[in-house]
């Protein structure tokens, strides 16, 4: 086996397969640099690391959503033979807590269990079927406290405390925007629509679960390979919560097997750190099983969100008022930004000039809530979008043209008081869906329906901002190199789980440096190789390290161009020319190989980086700077229209959506493929949101732990899906695109439910649309000869 | 560790059990190694049955078709014999679980789980099916409705295993109908299911019914009150509504995670109406849509 | 316990406990990491191998199942060291995306096209629903299957015309 005592470090990848001999244009469908690797099944993810002399290592977890810890006791566990070690939070010498923002979750509980994933004790064995054993063997005393089981509940007086240390009670994080006169103005509309949604915590169900791999070198530093979407923060987290020094910790993030936020931040990284600082330099592998992955990982937060949107008798919005509220588990985790994304998305895409929005993360001992693909935009985009058609019907007017009415266009203030000065391209979107033939034949569709078969169409507009808000650096910093074998080796600070980033460096940086795929090397983000560049998340990762990414490349291609010229003297730079493999001179004809000119390089000018930061919103929005700190507004947005047409089998109360069609703008798109890619993924997340998914919790307690009964789509739950795009030149961005990772995501549930009640003439308020609450609107239509939608 | 022994007859089978009398025999595994993860069993011994070619295939035998206990569910879809005789099997077989579970899952195996949602199950009771009973000593017949005591409980004794379900190729009948409603199209558990195979006269009454449900009981729910509400009607959206009543008197759900009693109990009723599909109308009206 | 049987093409002979799963052998003994383990329950498909043929879930099967079956896994996928046509059409048509569920995903296609060489959309939907992606919303996948079905059809054609 592989990972005795060499270095870890993922391989350069640099046989793309089937893209070798392709020029690398920007536009075009190249196939990805990636899926060579993985379609042969020599990519080697975090899970894939195994290696000689290996140590197990494995997680007793509380059980219980609420306990105050008594005594944990080891001896009998340590005693079996085969295990190593058991570790408890005595074991960690640093500050035992984590976070991203509030860093409240411990790595093992020291004074009070807070859900039930919490992690009490850790174990190191020979085998993983030992450190199984190991773990019943382990007792754990507790005892055991009221748990706070629901947002409302939790903010009573008396509730019982979650974390006795946060000044707010169990309210982790409010935060308030106002815009116009709100009270005033819902007097002065001519219709206004109230409407209570709520919307379940979700698992984001990557098909790699949370794993590592850890060792201390013989040098003492921790070396830890992961599946992450954070490697350079995970380092500084892991640092503080071990007791080490940031610069003796490594962090290796390989291609991960899905993350979607789940992986946003850290999951087995800091145990995984302690177990190898006590596995006396052997190496040390942990990988959460899908049910620990399901009751340990992080969530999308469960909303409650009470609506009240007004509009004059043109269908003009004049109004909104907005209550939000999340449950954000136990630990801060991203609870806190998730909400204040939430909150600057209230409004969504519309022009409102009156806008009341209040916002709370509460904290309760059910599953974290956390990162998840939409992030706050998903649940507030499901409410408002059914309250557009809510108020479209009672306008009577047609949902489509009340949301053009209303549809931000350049130069607007947005509903989070947001001026618009960017691309803003929802109206094309809009248009082109008025223009499409589902929408334009639906009316001919519906009353096709079969029998016992109820038709409809529903539609959504869709905006999400992109990077971390006005306040916290969103920053990219690129690398480039010419290896001295004359290869480009890019390396890459940002995390690609899947969305193609990785690739898509390949593209920009071998377009700009006119070279093939088989001249270019991609190094996935390793702290000791590539630099900090950010997250993997918040739809960044090509606009932020793809601005990095472009100049980097041109200062290296000059530096390439001038050094070339002058080992010919050349008159210039502008005389020679970049081909593949090689610098031309083009006014004599001849060429220097890339490994020949790199011999005449000195290892420092061989490597270009650029730093770039996004720009970020100036308006002087009303909310606190607590909020703003949380990344209240945004200044980039993306925007799409999408329609799904369902049909709604009243025996039954199942609801098939037969198409969907979206149209998005996310600016320019540098490779066709990917951009699908995210806009299909994104869309079945969707689906599954919609209809399907959800974490059910019974006192705390995960109901649902498992595949069998967290419910995702399979191929034949997802229907034809149309993507088109509307391609606004994006002037900030790479090439001029904007983000188009997480939009597609929030589309789904709004427009199957504005289809839904379309079909049923009456809408349920309460997502996953399982078959049975669609049954039982049906049947109370059915009592009620309508009712109102 | 375990042993895991491989017979390929089924007199080594026999000779195992001698010497190893705790081993737990599994075919396909489906079920069997999930439960094993989940810590819910820990044999001390395996028995894989998927070796012995006496235990596989399908054949006629006589007025019956005899299908061996390990024959997997995929070789119960392709089957010709099936599709021709027993439709409605194939049709439950073609919505259990997912290609590489019916690759591997076997019909004795859906039988022995006597699961409340097992997918085969709803068409094994209206066809009537006998399970075959093997042990070392002797073989018998027992009804599937008789077999089947209750969830995971089957009229089995110790060292005896399933060989093969039978099916009597009469009465024929000429609708066979299977609906199952899961939380999703594919490698769903059956929230609740329904077989149907029926008899219609040229004139469009019901000559003869028989009806399970799946997933609405702690067994398979059959009625004879259903079945003689539908014989001698016409195959009626009128005739089925009338007969609802005594569905939901019939079935006798539980709330779990994937739908509440309630829910189940209004769907087994409606289920049934969906067989209004089959009446004459419906067939002139809708020809060659089915 | 001694189990012998054929690993992609190559008659192997491994000394393993007979009750530890297919999955865990293949990864863990043999280092073939390529096939992927994601739920342990038989609910997603990331373990698919191919035995004699037909596709398993290798979560499902323990070692003493492999004696003397003819065992393919992804790495021996790839036919004289060229991609198999299932796995080009993945790679040009973008089927792939984090590709941890791509492993199970091409030999679960692989099976579904020996049984059914030009399949319909539908045919391939359900012929890979019992493989979870979590990334890709199926389609491209389907697309890609599609597309060998079709190289298929047509190259069975043109082999006639040959003649």
């Amino acid at each position: 086996m592989k990972n005795e005592k060499h270095d870890p470090a993922t391989e350069d990848r640099s046989d793309f397969g089937p893209l070798k001999g392709r020029s690398l244009e920007i536009g075009i469908s190249l196939p990805r640099a990636d899926a060579y690797g993985k379609v042969t099944g020599r990519e080697r993810y975090a899970a894939d690391y195994y290696g000689s002399d290996l140590v197990w290592a494995a997680v007793k977890r509380a059980g219980v959503p609420h306990a105050r810890l008594k005594s944990i006791a080891t001896e009998t566990a340590t005693a079996l033979p085969g295990v190593l070690g058991v570790l408890t939070y005595a074991d960690v010498s640093g500050s035992n807590r984590q976070g991203v923002v509030r860093k409240d979750q411990p790595v093992l509980v020291n004074d009070k269990v807070r859900h039930a994933g919490d992690a009490v004790a850790l174990v190191l064995a020979e085998t993983r079927e030992t450190a199984r054993k190991a773990m019943d063997l382990i007792t754990v005393d507790l005892e055991v406290l009221t748990p706070v089981l629901d947002q409302e509940d939790a903010l009573l007086d008396g509730a019982p405390l979650v974390n006795e240390d946060h000044a707010d009670g169990n309210t982790l994080l409010k935060g308030e925007f106002r815009q116009g006169d709100p009270l005033a103005a819902a007097e002065a509309c001519d219709v206004v629509v109230e409407a209570v949604f709520e919307t379940p915590r979700v698992e984001h169900a990557y098909l790699e679960t949370e794993v590592g791999w850890a060792q201390v070198s013989d040098s003492g530093n921790l070396v830890i390979v992961v599946s992450t979407q954070t490697p350079f923060r995970d380092r500084m987290e892991v640092a503080e919560a071990l007791g080490l020094e940031a610069n003796n910790i490594r962090i290796i993030a390989p291609y991960a097997g899905g993350a979607f936020g789940g992986k946003d931040g850290v999951t087995v990284q800091s145990l995984l750190g302690l177990a190898a600082m006590h596995a006396r330099g052997r190496p040390v592998k942990m990988w959460w099983d899908r049910e620990e992955s399901i009751i340990a990982g992080t969530k999308r937060h469960a909303s409650k969100m009470h609506y009240r949107v007004g509009a004059k008798s043109d269908g003009t919005l004049h109004f909104l008022d907005a209550g939000l509220s999340f449950d954000t588990g136990p630990y801060d985790h991203l609870g806190g930004v998730v909400m204040t994304l939430a909150l600057e998305h209230g409004g969504s895409c519309y022009r409102i000039p009156n806008v009341g929005l209040r916002g709370r993360a509460v904290y309760t001992n059910n599953p974290i809530g956390g990162a998840f693909r939409g992030f706050g935009v998903a649940q507030v985009t499901g409410a408002m979008e059914q309250m557009m058609d809510l108020l479209a019907s009672r306008l009577d007017m047609d949902p489509l043209a009340l949301r053009l009415k209303n549809a931000v266009r350049r130069g607007d203030k947005n509903a989070a008081g947001v001026t618009l000065v960017h691309s803003t391209g929802l109206v094309e979107c809009l248009e082109r869906v008025s223009r499409h033939p589902m929408w334009t034949g639906r009316s001919l569709w519906k009353q096709s329906a079969g029998p016992f078969t109820r038709r409809g169409v529903g539609i959504a507009a869709l905006m999400h901002g992109s990077g971390y808000g006005p306040l916290v650096p969103d920053v990219a910093n690129a690398k480039v190199e010419l290896t001295p074998e004359g290869t480009i080796r890019i390396y890459s600070g940002v995390v690609d789980m899947g969305q193609g980033n990785a690739a898509t460096n390949l593209q920009i940086a071998g377009s700009i440096l006119g070279q093939r795929a088989e001249q270019m090397e991609l190094v996935q983000p390793d702290t000791d190789r590539t630099l900090p560049s950010g997250s993997a998340s918040a739809s960044r990762c090509t606009y932020t390290f793809g601005n990095a990414l472009i100049p980097a490349a041109k200062s290296l291609k000059l530096r390439m161009l001038q050094r070339a010229a002058d080992l010919v003297m050349a008159r210039g730079p502008e005389e020679m020319a970049l081909i593949p493999g090689r610098v031309r001179n083009m006014a004599t004809g001849t060429d220097i190989p890339l490994a020949r000119l790199a011999q005449f390089m000195d290892a420092s000018e061989r490597i270009a980086t650029h730093r770039f930061r996004a720009p970020t919103a100036k308006d002087p929005v009303a909310v606190d700077e607590q909020i703003r700190l949380h990344g209240f507004p945004h200044t980039l947005y993306s925007y799409a229209a999408h329609v799904a047409c369902v049909e709604v089998d009243e025996l039954t109360g199942r609801v098939d959506v037969t198409r969907y069609l979206a149209v998005s703008d996310c600016g320019k798109i540098i490779n066709p493929q990917i951009y699908e890619q995210q806009v299909q993924g994104g869309i079945a997340q969707g689906i599954g949101y919609a209809l399907s998914e959800e974490i059910v919790v019974d006192q705390g307690i995960i109901k649902t732990p498992d595949l069998s009964t967290f419910i995702i789509p399979t191929a034949v739950d997802v229907p034809p899906m149309e993507s088109h795009a509307v391609e606004i030149h994006e002037d900030t961005g790479p090439y001029g695109l904007k983000g188009v990772g997480e939009i597609a995501t929030n589309g789904p549930l709004p427009a199957i439910a504005n289809a839904v009640a379309d079909a049923c003439g009456v809408r349920v308020f309460t997502n996953p649309l399982t078959p049975e609450r669609v049954l039982e609107a049906l049947s109370r239509a059915h009592s009620h000869d309508g009712g109102s939608a | 560790m375990r042993n895991v022994h491989l017979p390929e007859t089924i007199d080594e089978l026999w000779n195992i059990w001698e010497h190893d009398p705790e081993a737990v025999v599994y075919a396909g595994g489906t079920d069997l190694l999930v439960m094993l993860r989940k810590g819910m069993v820990n044999p001390s011994s395996l028995i894989c049955l998927e070796r012995i070619g006496e235990l596989k295939g399908i054949r006629a035998e006589g007025e019956e078709i005899v299908i061996g206990a390990c024959t997997t569910h995929t070789t119960i879809l392709m089957n010709s014999l099936i599709r021709k005789h027993v439709p409605v099997l194939a049709e439950a077989v073609k919505v259990l679980g997912s290609p590489p579970i019916r690759h591997m899952g076997t019909i004795g195996g859906n039988i022995v789980n006597a699961s409340p949602a097992g997918d085969t199950l709803p068409p094994l009771y209206v066809l009537d099916a006998r399970v075959e009973i093997l042990s070392r000593e002797q073989s018998r017949l027992v009804p599937i409705k008789e077999f089947i005591l209750g969830p995971g409980q089957v009229d089995m004794r110790r060292h005896e295993i399933v060989g093969g379900v039978r099916l009597p190729a009469s009465p024929q009948y000429a609708i066979h109908h299977f609906e199952k409603v899961g939380r999703r199209k594919a490698l769903a558990c059956s929230v609740a299911g329904m077989a149907a195979v029926l008899n219609i006269s040229d004139a469009g009454i019901v000559e003869r019914a028989r009806i399970a449900w799946g997933s609405v009981g702690p067994t398979v729910v059959t009625s004879p009150a259903v079945d003689a509400a539908l014989e001698g009607r016409p195959l009626s959206e009128a005739t089925l509504k009338t007969a609802i009543p005594l569905v939901e008197n019939a079935v006798s759900p539980i709330s779990d995670i994937r739908a509440s009693a309630q829910y189940r109990k209004t769907v087994s009723g409606n289920l049934l109406r969906r067989l209004c599909r089959y009446s004459h109308s419906a067939h002139t009206t809708r020809a060659g849509h089915k | 316990m001694k189990i012998s049987f054929v690993l992609n093409g190559e008659p192997v002979e491994i000394d393993t406990q007979p009750d530890r799963r297919v999955v865990d052998v293949l990864r863990e003994e043999l280092g073939l990491t390529g096939t992927k383990e994601s739920c342990g329950s038989g609910d997603c498909g990331a373990c698919t191998i191919l035995v004699d043929g037909e596709s398993r879930l290798s979560c499902l099967m323990l070692a003493a199942q492999l004696q003397a079956r003819e065992i393919h896994t992804i790495e021996g996928f790839e036919q004289l060291g060229r991609l198999h046509p299932i796995q080009e059409a993945f790679v040009e048509i973008g089927a792939v995306q984090c590709g941890f569920c791509t492993p199970g995903m091409t030999l679960a296609a692989a099976d579904l096209l020996n049984r059914i060489p030009t399949p319909t959309r539908d045919e391939i939907r359900a012929g890979l629903a019992g493989n979870l992606c979590r990334c890709t919303g199926y389609q491209k996948i389907v697309d890609a299957v599609e597309s060998v079905a079709a190289r298929g059809r047509h190259e069975a054609h043109s082999t006639e015309e040959d003649r």
